[in-house]
Order: C-alpha cells, then sequence, then structure tokens
C-alpha cells in the first residue's frame, strides 16, 4: 500500500460495462477550443459570464456521463496538479475569469488520489484573490468513475 | 391511498389525529401549521426522507386512516442504518441562513424583553420601537425582501409551502404594527403578547425554513442559477450598504448586554 495513490497500479478491468446502455450517439458538450488552463485565455468570449468546469485531466477519462453530466452547458479549462508546471499562472487564471470574465460560477472536478486536491487549491487561492464573490463547487470523482461527492465549497 | 395522498395536511391530521402524532415522530411538525393546506405528498416529498422511513411513514399513515385494512408493512432492513443527513447550502442559500442567526438572537432576547416590559411602570418606547427598527429592517427589508424578491423566484410561488411562508411573513408584520400600537398607548400587555406571539411565530418559521423549505429549494437549482442567485443577493446587499447588517448585530450586542445585566441583578 506504499507509494502514490496518484500513480499506483490499479487494475478493475473486470468490472468495467457492469452498468448503463450503449445505444444512441452521445454527442460531444465541448463548444470551444482550446481547452488546456495554460492555453486558453480568460478573455476568450466563450468564458464571459459563463458556469466554468475546471477538470483534471483524468476525470474526463474516468467519469462516463462527463459530457451530458457536467460538461453540457458550461465552458471549461482542464489542468493536472501533479504534473504540469508554472502552476502560480494557473492561480492568477482563475483570478481573471472570476474578475475580468465575470464568470457565473467555478465548477473544480477532481480525482479522489491526493495529489489532485492540488487543483481545487489552485481554484481557491485565485477565488480568494479575486475581488469578485462567486460560488466554487467541488466534484471528487472516484477511480472507478462513480462521483463521490459534490459539494459547495 | 392515492386520494389521501392528495388531501390536505390539516384536513387530515383534524380527521385522523394520529396522522399528526405519526408526522411528529419523523420530525414532520405539520400540526401546529398556521395554514396547513400543503398536501400530504408534497408535505412527504419536500422532507427528503430515505426511502425506507418514506415507506414506514406511509404505511403507518395508511394504518392511521384504514385500521382496518389489511396492509402489508415493508420490507424494512434493519441492518442498515442510515446515516445521519449532514445539511448543506449553496452559497446564496446559506448566507441566508446565516441571517437567521440575528434574528435568532433578538427572539431569544424577546421573552427577557416582555418580562421587563410587564414590571416597568409604563413602556419603554424607544426598546420597543428599537426591537421593531431591527425587525422591520434587518428580518424584514434586508432578509425576508431577498427571500421573496429573489429566492422563492426560483420555485413555483404556487407552491403550499411558498404560500405558507408569505403568510408567516404577513402574520408576522401584523404582530408587529400590534406591538408598535401598544407601545404608542402605553399598553404594556399588548406590547408583550404580540412580542411573544412573533417570536413563537419566528422561531418555527426560521426552522422550517433552515431545515425543510431551503434544502428542499437548494435541490431543486442548478449550478447556473445558484450563481445567479448569489450575484442578485450580492446586489441586493450591496444596495443597502456594508454598514446597515454591522449596525444590527451591534444593536443585538447592546441588547444582549442590557438585559443579561437585568439578569444578573
Amino acid at each position: 500500500m506504499s507509494g502514490c495513490p496518484g500513480s499506483k497500479t490499479i487494475d478493475f478491468s473486470e468490472k468495467t460495462n457492469q452498468e448503463g446502455s450503449e445505444t444512441g450517439k452521445r454527442p460531444s458538450q465541448l463548444r470551444q477550443w482550446p481547452i488546456q488552463l495554460h492555453l486558453v485565455s480568460p478573455m476568450a468570449p466563450y468564458f464571459q459570464g459563463k458556469d466554468i468546469l475546471l477538470a483534471a485531466d483524468c476525470t474526463a477519462f474516468a467519469f462516463g456521463e462527463f459530457h451530458k453530466d457536467y460538461l453540457k452547458g458550461k465552458s471549461i479549462a482542464i489542468a493536472c496538479p501533479k504534473l504540469d508546471s508554472d502552476q502560480e499562472v494557473y492561480v492568477e487564471k482563475i483570478k481573471a475569469l472570476i474578475d475580468d470574465a465575470k464568470i457565473n460560477t467555478l465548477s473544480v472536478m477532481i480525482m479522489q488520489v491526493p495529489c489532485c486536491f492540488g487543483l481545487a487549491q489552485i481554484a481557491k487561492d485565485g477565488a480568494e484573490k479575486a475581488s469578485r464573490k462567486i460560488p466554487v463547487k467541488q466534484i471528487v470523482v472516484g477511480l472507478e468513475g462513480n462521483i463521490l461527492s459534490e459539494e459547495w465549497i | 391511498m392515492q386520494k389521501v395522498l392528495n388531501r390536505e395536511i390539516k384536513e387530515l391530521i383534524t380527521a385522523y389525529p394520529e396522522v399528526g402524532r405519526v408526522l411528529e415522530e419523523y420530525g414532520i411538525g405539520c400540526a401546529p401549521c398556521s395554514v396547513g393546506s400543503c398536501l400530504l405528498k408534497d408535505v412527504v416529498g419536500i422532507h427528503n426522507l430515505d426511502p425506507q422511513k418514506e415507506a414506514t411513514l406511509m404505511y403507518r399513515i395508511e394504518k392511521a386512516i384504514y385500521p382496518d385494512r389489511k396492509i402489508s408493512e415493508p420490507v424494512v432492513d434493519m441492518t442498515k442504518k442510515a446515516a445521519p443527513k449532514l445539511i448543506t447550502y449553496s452559497p446564496p442559500v446559506k448566507k441566508l441562513v446565516d441571517e437567521h442567526v440575528l434574528i435568532k438572537r433578538l427572539l431569544a432576547l424577546i421573552p427577557s424583553i416582555a418580562e421587563f416590559t410587564e414590571s416597568s411602570l409604563k413602556v419603554d418606547k424607544n426598546l420597543i420601537l428599537g426591537c421593531v427598527d431591527f425587525i422591520r429592517t434587518y428580518a424584514d427589508k434586508y432578509h425576508h425582501m431577498k427571500e421573496e424578491d429573489i429566492l422563492f423566484k426560483y420555485v413555483d410561488e404556487k407552491a403550499e409551502i411558498i404560500q405558507v411562508m408569505y403568510k408567516d411573513h404577513d402574520i408576522g408584520r401584523g404582530y408587529v404594527r400590534q406591538a408598535v400600537e401598544g407601545a404608542e398607548k402605553n399598553n404594556k400587555t399588548q406590547v408583550k403578547e404580540n412580542l411573544l406571539a412573533y417570536r413563537d411565530l419566528l422561531t418555527q418559521h426560521i426552522k422550517k425554513e433552515d431545515e425543510i423549505l431551503y434544502p428542499w429549494i437548494d435541490r431543486q437549482l442548478s449550478t447556473t442559477q445558484v450563481g445567479e442567485m448569489f450575484r442578485k443577493c450580492n446586489e441586493a446587499d450591496a444596495s443597502v450598504g456594508d454598514e446597515l447588517p454591522k449596525k444590527y448585530e451591534r444593536f443585538i450586542v447592546g441588547l444582549e448586554e442590557k438585559f443579561l445585566q437585568e439578569v444578573t441583578k
């Protein structure tokens, strides 16, 4: 059980496809490009006054209904708090999204591994530095793709 | 049973008092409600009980109404202990819950104020009008108006539970008018009775909001609506300025100091 939980090898291939239906096509709910937090500009039109989803890179792969349940109707930025560099830029971008793009809400979606909570911390730091106040929500995704918690922070 | 679910709760409790007692056991305090026109199905739905608890409640209500009817008891897995529900609020709703705290501090002081009024030679008009100013400006204008102008607009305002809240607000305003009239006429009994009635009403009203109504509204709000409501509440607060809540907090602190001294005299 030692080592980093974020990079520990776990195989749950036996459990995949246990529920749900594969019928029907699921259209992408993505309405913008780019999406990586280093690449996006807070002044991009798709952020102005919108609800923003700040998603850890792995969440979209882990959570099967990502597009339908969380991306739909929102603009997105993605980041990895474990591997990305220059994360102080991220804090400034969150602050700019709140103050300059005047976003409506910020939902931070992270994996349950401890290092991923760094992204929630980045969001909190950016929100605290901003002069405007907005509701910030944290959604935690389990390693097997279930939603573990969803709460306003 | 479908017919029963669509009946008004007050009428049902009047016809079958046992229903009131069963609801009370489940923390659903409809019996003393001032209106009681909510339908049984809405009353049960709004409390968001876990499915097992709700099934048992419905079974007991049905038994209370039709004692001779053969009704199969729901299978309840007693090994699964329901986790205690922690109420969490969205940020704008949390702000309204936090504002209740200052109002509850005044409500806690009302018995002392009523007793002081009773034992004084004449009504302390400044004291009573100070409390009335708090109620009218902080509780009513600052707080209730955000509920009425913003929060309630996100749900069906015709819903019985919302109508009950509006009615409570109106009844409360009536008690306050009566208390002012009592203070003007130096009628100690009128002041005392109306302040105590206001206290009873608001205590129940705030409990209903914190534990039932607000969580029910929160469950229906989308993320976009939460953000929008947060902004509207902030704009409403900004329109009255930062000083208003601070001023009324100082007023309550002053009252607490005064009546603590009265008690320890």
